[in-house]
């Protein structure tokens, strides 16, 4: 079950993804979320609450990655749960998305130190 | 992942390796066009020593890394296979096969093994032309060598993978738990634009770098259930620069980034990778693009040797496609285990048949039946063929014993070897190598003479070994045959006198002399030679042979030489019998080995003498009542089955014909090893057990007229 | 054929509260006499019948039978002991022995007159085998034992039915 919310991030217009972006979800996502990155210069995705992403969900945002290349629009993933940034780095695709993923204190595989930025390219 | 299984495949390919390098050195003493059994040497010196690379089996590597510099510069005519450097590869070939044996004994070598090993190399060293020794036996020497000690996968997964339920996720995470995963890049060149894009398609593609100690198959299980669909390839630790292009080439990516890939991944360094492609657009630009393997060589970047190595790759590979579909192998315990079902589907087929003939409800189910038992049959014969081999295989083995053994000895001897193509059944060719390795190494040390003796009796220098397998009405007949001296009758009499086996005054026919060396405790050897074994006798090689209920005979003539001769059953499995009764009891014997069946009465020529006269000719019968002490009077009219032998007939009379049908046989078992005429037993359609003739025992018996005391005193010996 | 019993192998019990370790013995006649064996080696019991002679064996061979497509040997246990053939009457039963010798397994029947019941008898409870007997080899007996008011002959199985002994008479 994926939601989709409207919310906001720095003062900017963004959607909050919550719940599971997996195989069941992501026909809807791209509806959605293309939709939404027709109607906006950038957009930008809030992670934090996703509890689940397998490699369709991936997929889905690395099609939405060069849908806003091709459209010359930004996309931006923000505020990644831990189940985001498992499964980004097991497929190593954070340089992909090139953005900042900040990694929680409690991360148990150890990447992190608090606070720790973690600066992809 | 199991190692222990995937060392055991590695064993047995690493013998199967040893075996094709022994024939191709074998091979290159005849004369002929030395390319391809140097090709075939260097690739299986170097498939083991990669493979034992993969266990880590240290010793193996370092042994056969020499070996192959040296294979390798054979393969460059730099040096040249023959004389004495066939004589050590065989050696070190020998050496190898001892590391193999102790890998499957589980025992580490021993110091005189070593020992034995460093000398082989250190004779091999001159060979190497001082200097050709790589470091990273198979990397070229590029100015920053890449050090390609990890697997490369490179997986496209197939479109439908979502669908099918499956989630590529996974299998990285499972490969994660075979090892350890040093570089790992997702490629998701196909992924559409647009509303192309059909989220549910996967379009998902990895290039991975696996640190791992598993087999090819145990990496290759992890992707089972998506092989149908996806583009799996995996590229082994320590493979040439040219895998890795050759890799590139077939994926649908462009070269550069993917070779960008490897190079991230550490399997190229980046200059190797730009040189090569670099040289290559330019080359495709003009017309006439040279393959990738020459513009390496011209341009003097990698030794011609290993580009001949990586041509020779892409030759076998193609080689092996055409081969692998013409064989593949399959695990004995899965034979074993079909032939099985399919002896109970004839049983249960003939059940079938046997109701259906007593329900006589009509309406088709006899013929029903019928025709299901004739696809049983069917079934049941090309079963039973996947269980034949060729027994040239086993032929084949003895050219190097006979090579070996015959240089040590001083003598020139030959090996011939005729129907090689015949088929038996598997488990008859294993139990059959040790009496036949008995009789050839008898052969060569006692029968073929040495050259001088040969020569004073105006033979040719080189006595010849024949070796020679044929069909025969049920039997399969193997033969043995030396041109050499000849069994010595009066020698052998001595010795059994010796020996205490027969009486000094014993009259005995010639024959009966040459059965002597059958006995328990004989052995002409006058010493043992470290050849022919502990002196194990040929009493041994007959029980071998009566193990497989077969027959071994010799025939022998002074000065000229010897023959033996063994008589085996086709199968031991399933066979088309021809049931009788006797005191209503069934018995069954081989249809094969009936030739017809009458009524007694009017072919009995005489009764006291238990002889039929079968249109002219004379052969003895037993009754079965009489042999087997079946109590109960005999029916007024008998029946008799002519059965054959080899060369023997004779006549086995019963009570009453019940016909043919197929049938599994049961042995009897080790309780009733002993038994006398019988062969086994077997379960007929209405579930009772009837007993299998042992057609041998009983045509011998019948020929020594055991079976009418009258027939005895004719059977005295004249000579 | 109709199974009039099966055992599972496994059926010994190691009572870790009891004081003392009780087997389970299968009980049956021959000629009068009670004999029990360990029920560990029993696989099943069945009905006699369906036995084909094999010709040429000592007396003590009855034959083979069909068990369910393998064929099995069939001994007569009397006839083992020295005594007369047991007649086959409607109680006579075949009791099908697993034994292990080496490394294989050889099933075999043996043919008694009847089988009674399984006792569950006590270390404690067993004798060593009587001097004197009833005239069966000494082997052959693993104890005797006092099962309420009679004596029940333990017999130890692979003696009695030694492959190798056997396989040497029939020669």
């Amino acid at each position: 079950m994926l939601r989709i919310e409207a919310t906001s991030h720095e003062g900017e217009p963004a959607l909050l993804l919550q719940g599971e972006l997996d195989i069941y979800a992501v026909l809807e996502a791209r509806d959605r979320l293309g939709h939404a990155l027709h109607e906006r210069e950038a957009l930008l995705l809030n992670l934090s609450g996703l509890e689940g992403l397998d490699t369709a969900g991936v997929q889905v945002l690395v099609w939405l990655k060069g849908e806003a290349a091709r459209l010359g629009k930004t996309l931006l993933l923000f505020a990644h749960s831990p189940a985001v940034v498992e499964v980004f780095d097991l497929l190593q695709v954070a340089g992909l998305f090139g953005d900042t993923i900040l990694i929680a204190p409690d991360a148990h595989d150890g990447q992190g130190q608090p606070g720790h930025r973690v600066s992809t390219s | 992942m199991d190692l222990d299984a995937a060392r055991q495949t590695y064993i047995i390919e690493a013998r199967e390796l040893l075996e094709a390098m022994e024939e191709a050195l074998l091979a290159l003493e005849e004369a002929g066009d030395p390319t391809e059994p140097v090709n075939a040497m260097f690739r299986a010196v170097h498939t083991i020593k990669g493979s034992a690379g993969l266990f880590g089996l240290d010793g193996i590597v370092h042994f056969a890394h020499t070996v192959e510099s040296v294979l390798d510069r054979v393969r460059g005519h730099q040096v040249a296979l023959e004389g004495e450097l066939i004589g050590l590869m065989l050696e070190a070939h020998d050496h190898l096969g001892g590391l193999i044996a102790d890998l499957q004994a589980d025992q580490p070598e021993s110091p005189a093994s070593r020992l034995q090993g460093e000398q082989i190399l250190a004779r091999l060293a001159p060979h190497l032309g001082g200097g050709l020794t790589k470091a990273a036996p198979q990397a070229p020497e590029a100015p920053e060598g890449a050090v390609r000690e990890g697997w490369h996968l490179s997986i496209r997964f197939g479109r439908d993978v979502f669908r099918n339920g499956m989630d590529p996720l996974s299998f990285v995470r499972f490969l994660g738990t075979l090892g350890r995963i040093t570089h790992l890049t997702s490629i998701f060149s196909s992924l559409p634009q647009r509303e192309a894009f059909e989220p549910e398609d996967c379009h998902l593609g990895l290039e991975i770098e696996l640190d791992t100690a598993a087999s090819r198959a145990a990496i290759e299980d992890v992707f089972e259930f998506v092989r149908e669909d996806s583009l799996i390839q995996l590229v082994p630790p320590n493979a040439l620069v040219e895998d890795y292009l050759r890799l590139i080439r077939a994926l649908p990516e462009e070269e550069r980034f993917l070779g960008e890939i490897l190079v991230a991944g550490g399997c190229l360094t980046a200059h190797e990778l730009s040189q090569a492609l670099a040289v290559q657009k330019q080359e495709a630009r003009q017309e006439g693009a040279r393959l990738l393997g020459t513009i390496l060589i011209e341009d003097n970047a990698v030794p011609p040797p290993v580009v001949a190595a990586a041509l020779d790759k892409q030759k076998k590979a193609a080689e092996r496609q055409t081969q692998e579909l013409r064989v593949i192998k399959v695990s004995a315990d899965k034979l074993d285990r079909l032939v099985d079902l399919v002896g109970e589907l004839v049983i249960a087929g003939a059940t079938a048949h046997a109701r259906a003939a007593a329900a006589q409800g009509g309406g088709g189910l006899l013929e029903a039946t019928q025709t299901v038992n004739k696809l049983v049959e069917e079934i049941r014969d090309n079963a039973l063929s996947l269980r034949m081999v060729q027994i040239g295989e086993t032929f084949n083995r003895f050219r190097r014993i006979v090579r070996d053994v015959s240089k040590e000895l001083g003598k020139a001897i030959e090996l011939e070897i005729h129907g090689a193509e015949t088929e038996l059944d598997k488990t008859i060719v294993e139990k059959l190598s040790d009496p036949l390795m008995h009789i050839v190494r008898n052969a060569i040390d006692h029968g073929i003479e040495p050259v001088d003796v040969r020569q004073a009796r105006g033979k040719p220098e080189s006595g010849t070994l024949f070796l020679q397998a044929s069909h025969e009405a049920g039997s399969i007949i193997i033969e043995v045959s030396d041109d050499g001296g000849g069994l010595n009758k009066d020698r052998i009499l001595a010795k059994a006198i010796e020996r205490g086996l027969v009486r000094a005054d014993a009259e005995l026919t010639d024959n009966e002399i040459i059965n002597l060396i059958f006995e328990p405790g004989f052995s002409t050897a006058d010493a043992v030679s470290n050849l022919s074994g502990r002196g194990v006798g040929m009493d041994v090689v007959r029980r071998n042979i009566d193990e497989l209920r077969g027959t071994i005979e010799v025939e022998t003539a002074p000065g000229q030489g010897t023959t033996m001769r063994m008589r085996l059953p086709l199968t031991l499995a399933i066979i088309d019998g021809f049931r009788v009764e006797v005191a209503g009891a069934s018995y069954v014997a081989p249809l094969d080995v009936v030739i017809e069946c009458l009524d007694l009465a009017p072919f009995l020529e005489s009764e006291e003498n238990h002889l039929i006269n079968l249109r002219g000719e004379v052969l003895p019968f037993l009754r079965l009542r009489e042999v087997f002490r079946i109590p109960g009077e005999r029916p007024r009219r008998e029946r008799v089955v002519v059965i054959q032998h080899g060369e023997l007939r004779a006549g086995i009379v019963v009570d009453r014909l019940m016909g043919e049908f197929q049938t599994v046989i049961k042995p009897l078992g080790r309780l009733f090893r002993g038994a006398r005429g019988l062969g086994g037993s077997t379960i007929l359609g209405t579930g009772e057990v009837a007993l299998i003739l042992d057609v041998a025992q009983l045509v011998q018996l019948a020929a020594e007229g055991t079976a009418a005391p009258s027939r005895r005193a004719l059977a005295a010996p004249t000579h | 054929m109709a199974e009039l019993i099966k055992f599972s192998k496994r059926q010994t019990q190691v009572a870790a509260v009891k004081v003392e370790r009780r087997e389970q013995y299968l009980a049956f006649t021959l000629a009068g006499e009670t004999f029990a064996m360990d029920i560990r080696a029993i696989r099943e019991v069945i009905q006699f019948g369906g036995i084909t002679d094999v010709p040429l064996m000592p007396p003590f061979i009855r034959g083979v039978i069909n068990l369910r497509g393998a064929v099995v040997p069939v001994i007569d246990l009397s006839v083992r002991f020295g005594r007369a053939a047991t007649a086959p009457a409607q109680r006579t039963c075949i009791v099908i022995i697993e034994l292990e010798q080496g490394e294989d397994t050889l099933d075999l029947g043996v043919m008694v007159d009847n089988v009674s019941e399984v006792l569950s008898i006590g270390e404690s409870e067993i004798e060593p085998a009587p001097a004197f007997g009833s005239g069966i080899r000494s082997e052959f007996i693993a104890g005797v034992a006092k099962v309420g008011d009679r004596f029940v002959i333990l017999l130890d199985v692979n003696h009695v039915l030694s492959v190798e002994e056997l396989s040497e008479i029939i020669g």
